[in-house]
């Protein structure tokens, strides 16, 4: 912990400012991140304190250094998050973000993740044509790459927005980026799926896909329960959450492991 | 503004008339001693930081010599010699402390901008992808950077992965020059946001310059068509690619976050190195 302050000394964060148009403190984004006052929590952990820490540091949203507190981890955290997500009991991914909820895990696990399934996708078409044709017509296809970034990489924006949305409305109190960093690593169990799925026997095929995606969908729905009381409208989005998890995983098999 | 004392002590009129007479007589001096442009002091002795505009190098030739004849037969007959030495008939002046002979690459015949380009590259790639003493120091390794180098990398690797494409050409020449041309900037951003200190431009221009080998392996790929082959070429080329570019990035942050920088330079490798072995 020590070593991070001597390397965080405190002109740093000029160091990494991007030469962009940089908004020091401009009222209109402050305002539309805290929602129009100081007194507005938004990014404070729901079961503790407010952490004020967090709001001051936001310079602009063209101002590198404004993003950094969401980068603020280190190798071992990130691979303890990482573990911590192929475990779909107990429902404590909130807590052991704590105070700290990163996007780096949201970002390059999805990135990995269109890589591979354009990759694995097109080595299972290529095993599969292998076994059944013996020709060697395969070709690259290069589509794959386009349907798996948007396909992954639109849930994965999409969703824990809408749900964010959702539970504001409903008045819960939730936090985006405390969800974009769970449905993040939500979506890690899916990446050695992808490479078991070359397997080209259709009906173990079915049965990983089916595991994995029960699996990633106990983590998301388990996590949500700390957002959400007892009510039944709250319930239908748990049910709600966990369907969308299970449709991207049938998705995945069906588009690019056919 | 820095004739503060001007204003308690008028030695002259001190209006922008006599500024400009004087500036005009300093240009007259310039004349003839020197080029006849005077950039607006610009030192020509300061090394500029990296990141500056990309007429000023650290290691730009110094200005054309001094010759005994007038200076409008010197901006015809700008030199085409090699860098030559500093002026030395402009010590005396006032203006080679002040103003200085400007480097004058706009008036020089474009074979020498290109020669100096092209010799700039291999310098860098020398630099940058083979083994050198300064290699554990970021900030020596690559203190002149250009982006031609990078920009003719991926352009090559993107049209030799379309060239021996059979279907989708141009979609794959896409993919490919969008993946290294995002993935360069989103590598370098994902550095910065870690906190860890790198000059945006110069690690753009590093990243660029460590897809040399996997441009060789390219080239070697579309000659050769044997699947084995393929997939040992582009292992060798993937990981002289990551030894050229490791130092670099794991220098440049905190130690507890090497591997979190360094991840996603492999995962770019290596879905090009994917991309030219599958391609076929």
């Amino acid at each position: 912990m020590d070593e991070s302050s001597y390397w965080n000394h405190p002109t740093s964060h000029l160091l990494g400012s991007v030469p962009a148009v940089v908004n020091e403190e401009s009222e209109a984004s402050y305002g539309r991140r805290g929602g129009g006052g100081r007194g507005y929590q938004t990014l404070g952990p729901p079961t503790e304190g407010f952490d004020q820490q967090s709001q001051n540091n936001w310079k602009g949203v063209f101002s590198i250094s404004s993003y950094t507190q969401y980068f603020d981890v280190d190798t071992d955290v990130v691979v303890n998050r990482l573990i911590s997500s192929f475990y779909p009991a107990g429902g404590d991914f909130f807590n052991k973000i704590g105070a700290n909820p990163d996007l780096y895990g949201l970002i390059w696990i999805t990135t990995t993740l269109v890589f591979m399934l354009a990759a694995f996708g097109n080595c299972a078409t290529y095993l599969i044509q292998k076994r059944t044709d013996r020709t060697t017509s395969w070709s690259f296809d290069v589509g794959y790459v386009n349907a798996a970034a948007c396909g992954i990489y639109g849930y994965s924006l999409v969703v824990p927005v809408a749900f964010y949305f959702l539970l504001r409305y409903l008045g819960s109190n939730a936090s985006l980026v405390r969800f974009l960093c769970m449905w993040g690593y939500s979506l890690s169990i899916f990446i050695p799926t992808a490479f078991l799925l070359l397997i080209p026997v259709e009906i173990l095929r079915w049965i990983i896909i089916l595991i994995a995606g029960t699996a990633s969908s106990c983590f998301v729905t388990l996590n949500l329960t700390s957002y959400i009381g007892g009510s039944n409208d709250l319930r239908m989005m748990m049910i709600a959450a966990f369907l969308l998890q299970m449709a991207l995983a049938i998705f995945i098999k069906a588009w690019f492991f056919p | 503004m820095s004739n503060s004392h001007s204003d308690t002590i008028p030695l002259r009129p001190s209006n922008s008339q006599s500024d400009i007479d004087e500036i005009r007589s300093l240009i007259d001096d310039s004349v003839h001693s020197g080029p006849a442009v005077v950039l607006p002091a610009r030192h020509p002795a300061t090394t500029p930081p990296p990141s500056s505009s990309p007429f000023i190098s650290s290691n730009i030739p110094p200005p054309p010599p001094v010759s005994s004849s007038s200076s409008l037969q010197k901006l015809q007959s700008v030199p085409a010699a090699p860098p030559p030495p500093p002026p030395v008939g402009n010590s005396s002046s006032i203006v080679a402390n002040g103003f200085g002979p400007p480097p004058n690459t706009l008036t020089e015949p474009v074979l020498d901008t290109v020669k100096r380009d092209l010799w700039r590259i291999v310098s860098n790639l020398k630099l940058v992808v083979f083994p050198n003493p300064f290699r554990e120091d970021p900030g020596k390794a690559l203190r002149d950077w250009d982006l031609w180098g990078p920009f003719f990398f991926i352009v090559f690797l993107g049209v030799a992965l379309s060239w021996s494409a059979s279907v989708k050409k141009s979609q794959v020449f896409a993919v490919a020059f969008a993946l290294l041309a995002a993935g360069a900037v989103i590598l370098t951003l994902n550095v910065l946001l870690l906190g860890g200190h790198i000059i945006f431009f110069q690690s753009l221009s590093l990243l660029g310059y460590c897809l040399f080998p996997l441009d060789v392996g390219a080239l070697i790929c579309m000659l050769k068509d044997n699947v084995v082959a393929k997939v040992i070429i582009v292992c060798l080329a993937l990981a002289w690619s990551s030894w050229a570019a490791y130092p670099f990035m794991s220098s440049a942050v905190n130690p507890n976050r090497k591997a979190l920088a360094l991840y996603p330079v492999l995962l770019m490798y290596l879905s090009v190195g994917f991309l030219i072995i599958a391609i076929d």
